[in-house]
């Protein structure tokens, strides 16, 4: 039993380096691509990575809500808009480093280290021994009764922030009605349309 | 007798109030009438405070009456009150009887100037404050009278004030009378702190020679300014821009004698400091010295005579220097008649020649003014002091003073006797310039004899009064044979000094001759111009300039302090005062851009905001978990 | 539990979290400044699922799902300024967009 549980561990082990590195590949990928249709297909394979750590955390359900909504909704929503934009080229890492580039690598990596710091040192105490697990835990049935119990009042908000999104994503995307707003108003318009940003 | 006083003392005031509540609403010589009215009225109390005096015994003429009591704070008490005795009497009578006659004169001497009705309220007010100083019952009182007569000299001295000169004259007096109020201010102070009141009576119990030297140089000090006596004396020539009648009354006769009178209503502390003493007279030799020579070579009419006037109160310091109060009153008393007669005299000539002063424009005036003649003749044997005219007496009792004195007083007593050679000279001088040979061109075409009407008798009157004075006046007192002056007085100053009768012989043989001799040499140089004026022309310069004191005080005074006040105007005024002000306003305004600055709009800056403090709150939530 | 230590994933979550933070902060491009927002998100959610799964207790991933609901309104209201902005033919720089500059 052991040498299947220890097989297990180490199997387990080697998913979990894969996919951590993937992960960690994918997230500089995105931020360091100059084109962001390359930075949108490293995001795919970032989130195709978390989904397996998910799985790793019994969390399947997470785990598909993460490739259905993310990887087939937003990312296809993301690659619509780069298509629709065009070529965007961008160096991001050209010039001397401004005070805003030190600020914000020093920001960030004091975030890390201090994370990974309290994460160290929590490791070895409150961090060691997890729960066990239920049978139920992490699948959909779990989920959907967590939603309408415990949960429910932040699965109407999330509903109602979903709605304005949808409100929001139209009236951004709408045409301008410019022939009804008199020739004033569209003179304006037209003249801010093409001034430079 | 009391009462007399209080209406001495409040009459010109209720004139100067009536003056200028009324306004326009009465016609300038009514103005003219309600002024000398109410110096009449004046010394018509001070005649009654006098008649109740002689009534009394001598020890017994010391009234204080008090109206309310003014000022009070702690143990501190000073009271309303006017202080009737002997000395303070005689100063009323002679401040209202010759202000009186003045203001009287000047009712036609100012006739047809546009701004009549403020020159009778500033007399009235003057004369107000001249007896409030003599009639103080107190050393706050004197003090109130002191600063009010200054500042009553500075608007007659800037009464005709459209012209620069004028204002200047009367900033520059009213600047150096200010030293001298400083100064006894001072002196007032250290009266208090010693001991605790402000009474005349009070100087007696100040203990300790460095007190007493301290307070009486600080009146001293006051005593200097006001009687323009060495070192603060250049005031007075300039005070010689306002009109003739104020030049005689506040110049002459009253407000610079008010030194004199100080020292003598406060000699008990100047007996317990006898080196100031000493160098009060010290001080006024040296004026009559200074100002008699100056006097030798002025050509200004009204110039002469005010030095004059400062020659004589230097004798008059001398006088009240060597301890000899009563004679320096008596000289005080003979001096404002002849000298008021002389300035007023000096206004009929300026009138009558258009309001020309200048003495080498005047000549042969003898015929064209008779009358002005005889009254100035006798205000300079007078004022030189020749027998039998007021100021014989007087000056003579001085001198004899100066002699009982030890060998100091033998300086004083050679300093005067060359005063009184120098004092002929240069009066004759001016005599016999302005009135001898022939009539002048100039005196010839602008001539124009006195209207006789009032304006005209309103001149001619005070200033035949003030020469029949001046005759008869010294004749109350001949030292050897009647002193009732030193009589009247010796109840409130004893005198330090007793001069024997030998020599009062002596002073008064060697005045008469010394002056006789000044009078003879004025012939030969200006008279019969037998010999020409000796030129030395060093001499001259100098002379002419003043010994150059003016231009000292200018280098040494005036000269670092305006460069000190533009000093501090661009280093501390304008940067500290002004700019900080606007810097306040800049610096709060670039406070609040420098703010705005986090304000860049950029997303980017926000969200390293946002970042870096997520950053810092993660290490103070670990921390202080 | 089999594998690492709920740590590691925290770890990781740690990591994605700053490089996501370091995107939105270095880069100028909106786009990619979305989708390192989305980075960002992936990690808070990666540090959700592991608590949950350490704690047992289901709450963190219905935490975890109400952030990608979240995520995805985000995105499509961003997504939309973007377009938007295109449209308007104003030059996707994040550092241009300065109007509310104080």
């Amino acid at each position: 039993m052991t040498l299947v549980a220890s097989a297990g561990n180490v199997l387990v082990w080697i998913v979990w380096i894969g996919a951590a590195f993937a992960c960690l590949g994918s997230g500089i990928a995105v931020v360091s691509f100059s084109n962001p249709f390359f930075s949108a297909l490293a995001l795919i394979g970032n989130l195709a990575s978390l989904a397996v750590l998910y799985l790793l955390l019994s969390a399947e359900f997470v785990a598909a809500a993460q490739v259905l909504v993310y990887g087939g909704a937003v990312m296809v929503m993301f690659l619509f808009v780069i298509a629709y934009i065009g070529p965007q080229q961008e160096s991001p890492w050209a010039g001397g480093p401004s005070w805003q580039a030190v600020g914000a690598v020093l920001a960030a990596g004091a975030l890390l280290i201090e994370i990974i710091v309290v994460v160290g040192l929590k490791a070895s105490g409150g961090l060691a021994h997890s729960a066990q697990l239920g049978h139920a835990f992490g699948s959909p049935a779990e989920i959907g009764r967590l939603f309408l119990t415990d949960h429910l009042l932040a699965f109407e908000v999330t509903s109602i922030v979903l709605l304005v999104a949808a409100v929001g994503g139209v009236i951004l995307g709408a045409h301008s009605r410019r022939e009804h707003w008199g020739s004033a108003g569209s003179d304006a318009l037209r003249a801010e349309s093409t001034r430079p940003g | 007798m009391t009462a007399g006083a209080w209406i001495c003392l409040l009459s010109p005031l209720v004139g100067a109030l009536v003056i200028t509540l009324a306004g326009t609403r009465i016609s300038r010589r009514t103005a003219a009438y309600v002024s000398t009215l109410s110096t009449a009225v004046a010394f018509a109390g001070a005649l009654t405070a006098f008649a109740g005096l002689l009534g009394e015994q001598p020890h017994e003429r010391h009234h204080i009456s008090t109206a309310w009591t003014w000022i009070e704070g702690g143990s501190y008490q000073s009271g309303l009150s006017v202080l009737v005795d002997p000395l303070s009497v005689m100063m009323m009578l002679i401040v209202s009887g010759v202000g009186a006659l003045i203001v009287a004169y000047s009712i036609g001497y100012m006739d047809g100037d546009n701004e009549e009705r403020r020159y009778f309220a500033y007399m009235s007010l003057f004369v107000f404050s001249m007896l409030l100083l003599v009639e103080g019952g107190n050393l706050v009182l004197l003090l109130a009278g002191w600063g009010m007569v200054g500042l009553s000299s500075y608007l007659l001295i800037g009464f005709w004030h459209e012209r620069p000169s004028a204002i200047a004259a009367a900033k520059k007096a009213f600047v150096m009378n200010a030293i001298g109020d400083a100064t006894m201010a001072l002196a007032l102070f250290t009266v208090i702190q010693k001991t605790g009141s402000l009474s005349f009576g009070a100087l007696g119990s100040v203990h300790g020679s460095t007190a007493a030297n301290l307070i009486a140089l600080g009146l001293l000090g006051g005593a200097v300014a006001k009687s323009a006596q060495l070192p603060l004396h250049t005031w007075l020539p300039d005070a010689m821009e306002g009109p003739t009648p104020v030049s005689a009354l506040i110049h002459a006769a009253t407000m610079v004698t008010a030194g004199v009178y100080l020292i003598v209503r406060t000699h008990v502390i100047f007996e317990q400091a006898p080196t100031v003493q000493d160098v009060a007279a010290g001080l006024g030799a040296a004026t009559l010295l200074f100002a008699g020579l100056i006097a030798l070579v002025q050509v200004d009419i009204k110039r002469v005579i005010a030095y004059s006037t400062m020659s004589q109160i230097g004798y008059m310091f001398l006088g009240v220097g060597v301890g000899s109060y009563a004679n320096g009153m008596f000289h005080l008393m003979t001096h404002a008649f002849f000298k008021a007669l002389l300035f007023l005299a000096a206004g009929i000539i300026i009138h009558s020649l258009a309001a020309e002063q200048d003495i080498r424009k005047m000549g042969g005036l003898k015929r064209m003014l008779p009358k002005t003649y005889w009254a100035f003749l006798i205000g300079s044997l007078a004022l030189v002091g020749i027998f039998p005219f007021a100021g014989f007496f007087s000056k003579d009792s001085i001198l004899a003073a100066a002699m009982d004195r030890g060998t100091y007083g033998y300086i004083l007593w050679v300093a005067g006797l060359i005063g009184t050679f120098l004092t002929g000279l240069y009066t004759f001088r001016l005599f016999f310039i302005v009135f001898g040979g022939e009539p002048s061109p100039f005196a010839r075409e602008h001539f124009h004899a006195l209207r006789r009407d009032v304006v005209g008798i309103s001149m001619a009157v005070p200033v035949a009064i003030l020469a029949v004075l001046s005759v008869v006046g010294g004749w109350i007192q001949w030292a050897p044979f009647w002193h009732p002056i030193e009589d009247w007085l010796h109840v409130v100053a004893e005198p330090l000094v007793s001069p024997k009768d030998w020599q009062e012989w002596t002073s008064s043989a060697l005045a008469l001759a010394l002056g006789s001799l000044g009078i003879g040499a004025a012939w030969l140089f200006y008279g019969a111009r037998r010999r020409p004026v000796p030129r030395l022309a060093f001499a001259q310069r100098t002379l002419e300039h003043k010994f150059y004191v003016d231009e000292l005080y200018d280098a040494v005074f005036y000269r670092p302090s305006s460069a000190f006040a533009r000093a501090l105007t661009a280093w501390v005024e304008r940067p500290l005062i002004l700019g900080s002000g606007r810097e306040i306003g800049d610096d709060t305004r670039d406070l609040g851009g420098w703010f705005a600055r986090l304000q860049t709009g950029l997303l980017r800056t926000y969200a390293l905001a946002i970042a870096s403090s997520l950053a810092v709150l993660a290490i103070v939530f670990v921390a202080v978990k | 539990m089999l594998g690492p230590n709920v740590a590691w994933y925290l770890c990781v979550a740690a990591f994605l979290f700053s490089t996501g933070a370091l995107g939105v902060l270095l880069r100028r491009n909106p786009i990619i400044v979305l989708l390192s927002l989305e980075i960002m998100l992936n990690g808070g959610n990666l540090a959700l699922i592991g608590y949950s799964r350490h704690l047992g207790d289901g709450a963190g991933q219905i935490f975890a799902i109400s952030v990608m609901a979240i995520a995805a309104s985000e995105v499509v209201v961003g997504l939309g300024l973007v377009v938007a902005m295109n449209r308007k033919h104003i030059t996707l720089d994040v550092d241009r967009m300065n109007t509310l500059r104080g």
